[in-house]
């Protein structure tokens, strides 16, 4: 079995990989379209000369680089995404590049797309939590966000991109598994999410209070995404990923601060926070966007409301932690260190 | 109800122009327009705008727009406005305008011939320093120009640049002038206006400054260029850096009787006079009259700040505002079609020496 990881090279895609060469995959085709990150991909390749690791690079905006990707490929783990950027870009890198995909998968000769298993790597950022209220259980039953464009440009793409990637499963037939992890982190990624706070010049302002945090380590994550691609019940459904003994955004701000380095941070109640963002508001309003509104009322909710996870259906796929919270922590924190000691 | 506005091309740059047009009371934005439907659609959707398509001639058919904003890629730029024209709207376009000086002419003659109005983005032309400087010229307090100096600076960290470096097939990339011909517009639209000759000489040069640019994907793209412009009486600089910080726009205006200097990023314009006091009192005059400038210009600011008249595309917002006004009075459009012909032509004997054989 051929197996095509788009966003081979990014950071959760050489996890996404190294866990493959675990479950004892031998042909995967990683695409990627910065050669510059083929370095781990590359010594993968060499700690494993019995598989076939096949790097292939190329843009998913280009159709026949999407044709040349799925070629052969009857398992598709799709985790490339736009993380940054113009909307338009986002939702280019996101959207545009899957519908890409899709249509190279349906129009292939050589292979049915119903005989193609596709793994979408979603978020948690699609769920619709304003309405449900502060404390509320998100699990996989939570309804869908209504109003993307009042979110962040990036939940609104990821929203899109899985309702595309259903379109496509209904008109198609083919096996869908959809993963939506929560806060990605780990070695390689960044220090903060957004759920803990922001950094406004040089002041840190805490948001998350006491919130859980939907942290899901990349080695934990990709092990999610390999466990869900491989099993034979997966298919059609929708999976949480998160890890287990979640901390809360104080927690992690006060492991961050003692491990790492210390940080001046303010920390602003919720209600503060709603009124800081009603004013944020009512000045872009009057202004016409002279200010950007980086905090809104909705947005504000859905970061910082505090929400309670379940990972559940994901345990009963057989998945489990294969590195603890309190050991994934201290990688995170060493490396953030050690990056920090560069600069 | 006035004006009805249309967009056709939802990429970066038509949310300014989205957020522009919703300011100005006046007009009504109706329908975006993109051949990528997920692109129209996000839009569409972003900025709750009622209908989005991916045919212009159907839009034209169902939403009869009279003025159509062209912010597609420059490639398509004279088969849009011909058939914008032919559908009875004027056209307001993102730079630059065209590929060729030839394509430019064509879209300026396809306007005219059809009776309809056009202008193009020069947005900084109308920021508030800019404005001010052309005051400080026609009320004679810089005398005659003598020589201008026109610098834009370019960051390939920003949101454009990124978006550049990341995709070897962006349309930047296959333009003639690749990337000086998506700037250059808002450095030589300054100068134009003060050359007194249709024809000045013409020498540029251009290099790639950074080392290692194969590994973003920018192949051998050019990103340093000095061009010399010499009209009959006035001569000029025109640069562009992706190197120098910080990345700014700024214009220097050498005039008989005094110098300015415009900075479009920080918006202060600052008069350097000549002395009139004798001798060492004459070098100590300067500093002070030159803080008193920013001083000045720095309060300016903080009271359209206050008063919300400082938006990064103030610029645009009066340009359209002006645009808009002079289709409603079938007055003179802000721009006079020359400067925008003269701009082009100079682009295309630049990009000739820079990129030569691009022109296949």
């Amino acid at each position: 079995m051929k197996v095509l990881v788009t966003g081979a090279g990014g950071f959760l895609g050489t996890h996404v990989v190294e866990r493959l060469l675990a479950h004892g995959y031998t042909e995967i085709r990683c695409f990627l379209r910065d050669r510059g990150k083929a370095e781990r991909l590359l010594a993968l390749k060499e700690q494993h000369p019995g598989a076939q690791l096949e790097l292939c690079y190329g843009n998913l905006r280009s159709k026949s680089d999407c044709a040349r990707a799925v070629a052969d490929a009857s398992l598709v783990l799709h985790l490339a995404a736009g993380l940054k950027g113009a909307p338009a870009e986002l939702f280019t890198d996101s959207v545009v590049v899957s519908r890409n995909l899709l249509e190279a998968l349906e129009a292939r000769t050589d292979m049915l797309i119903s005989d193609t298993r596709v793994v979408l790597t979603s978020s948690f950022g699609v769920y619709g939590v304003v309405p449900l209220g502060r404390r509320a259980r998100i699990d996989e039953s939570t309804p869908l966000e209504d109003h993307p464009e009042r979110r962040d440009t990036y939940s609104h793409s990821k929203l899109r991109q899985e309702q595309l990637f259903w379109e496509y499963q209904k008109k198609d037939g083919f096996e869908l598994v959809v993963l939506r992890p929560g806060v990605i982190y780990g070695p390689g990624g960044g220090a903060f999410s957004n759920r803990v706070g922001l950094q406004i010049g040089p002041v840190f302002f805490h948001l998350g209070g006491s919130n859980l945090l939907p942290l899901s380590f990349v080695v934990n994550c990709a092990e999610a995404i390999v466990v869900a691609a491989s099993h034979p019940d997966s298919a059609g459904q929708v999976f949480n990923v998160h890890d287990d003994s979640l901390p809360s955004a104080s927690s992690y701000l006060r492991a961050y601060k003692k491990q790492v380095k210390p940080i001046h941070s303010i920390r602003l109640p919720y209600f503060v926070t709603r009124m800081l963002a009603r004013s944020l508001e009512a000045y872009y309003r009057h202004s016409q966007g002279q200010l950007p509104a980086i905090i809104t009322r909705y947005k504000a909710a859905a970061a910082w409301g505090g929400n309670r996870f379940n990972n559940t259906k994901l345990h009963a796929l057989g998945w489990h932690q294969l590195v603890a919270t309190q050991d994934a922590m201290a990688q995170t924190f060493e490396y953030l260190r050690r990056q920090k000691a560069k600069q | 109800m006035g004006l009805k506005i249309a967009i056709v091309g939802c990429g970066k740059i038509a949310d300014a122009h989205v957020e522009e047009v919703r300011k100005i009371p006046s007009v009504h934005l109706c329908a975006v327009c993109d051949t990528e439907p997920i692109i129209a659609e996000q839009l569409a959707v972003r900025y709750t705008i009622p209908r989005w398509y991916c045919d212009v001639a159907a839009m034209f058919d169902a939403e009869k727009p009279d003025v159509l904003h062209i912010t597609t890629p420059p490639q398509s730029h004279l088969s849009l406005t011909r058939q914008a024209v032919a559908a009875g709207c004027h056209v307001f376009l993102e730079k630059p305008l065209a590929l060729h000086h030839c394509d430019a002419e064509a879209i300026v003659a396809s306007v005219t011939a059809a009776g309809r109005k056009l202008s193009v983005n020069y947005w900084p032309r109308f920021e508030a320093p800019a404005l001010e400087l052309h005051r400080l010229y026609d009320s004679g307090v810089l005398g005659a120009p003598v020589h201008l100096e026109s610098h834009i600076g370019y960051d390939f960290g920003g949101e454009f640049g990124l978006a550049l470096r990341r995709d070897p097939e962006h349309w930047v990339h296959r333009l003639p002038g690749k990337l000086f011909q998506n700037m250059l517009d808002h450095v030589l639209n300054k100068i134009t206006p003060f050359i007194d000759d249709d024809h000045p000489l013409i020498d540029a040069i251009a290099w790639c400054g950074e080392a290692g640019a194969d590994e973003t994907g920018r192949g051998e793209l050019l990103d340093e260029l000095r061009v010399t412009i010499r009209g009959a009486q006035t001569s000029a600089y025109a640069t562009f850096s992706a190197h120098a910080r910080p990345v700014g726009q700024t214009l220097r205006f050498y005039g008989t009787k005094n110098t300015a200097h415009v900075d479009y990023a920080a918006r202060t314009v600052v008069l350097e006079r000549k002395q009139t006091f004798p001798s060492a009192l004459g070098r100590l005059a300067p500093a002070f009259l030159v803080a008193k400038d920013y001083l000045r210009q720095g309060l300016n600011n903080v009271n359209s700040f206050r008063h919300a008249r400082f938006h990064f595309f103030e610029g645009m917002h009066r340009l359209l505002d002006e645009f808009y006004l002079s289709i409603e009075r079938d007055s003179p459009p802000p721009i006079p079609y020359e400067e925008i012909l003269r701009v082009s032509a100079m682009m295309e004997r630049i990009f000739e020496q820079v990129y030569p054989g691009a022109r296949a």
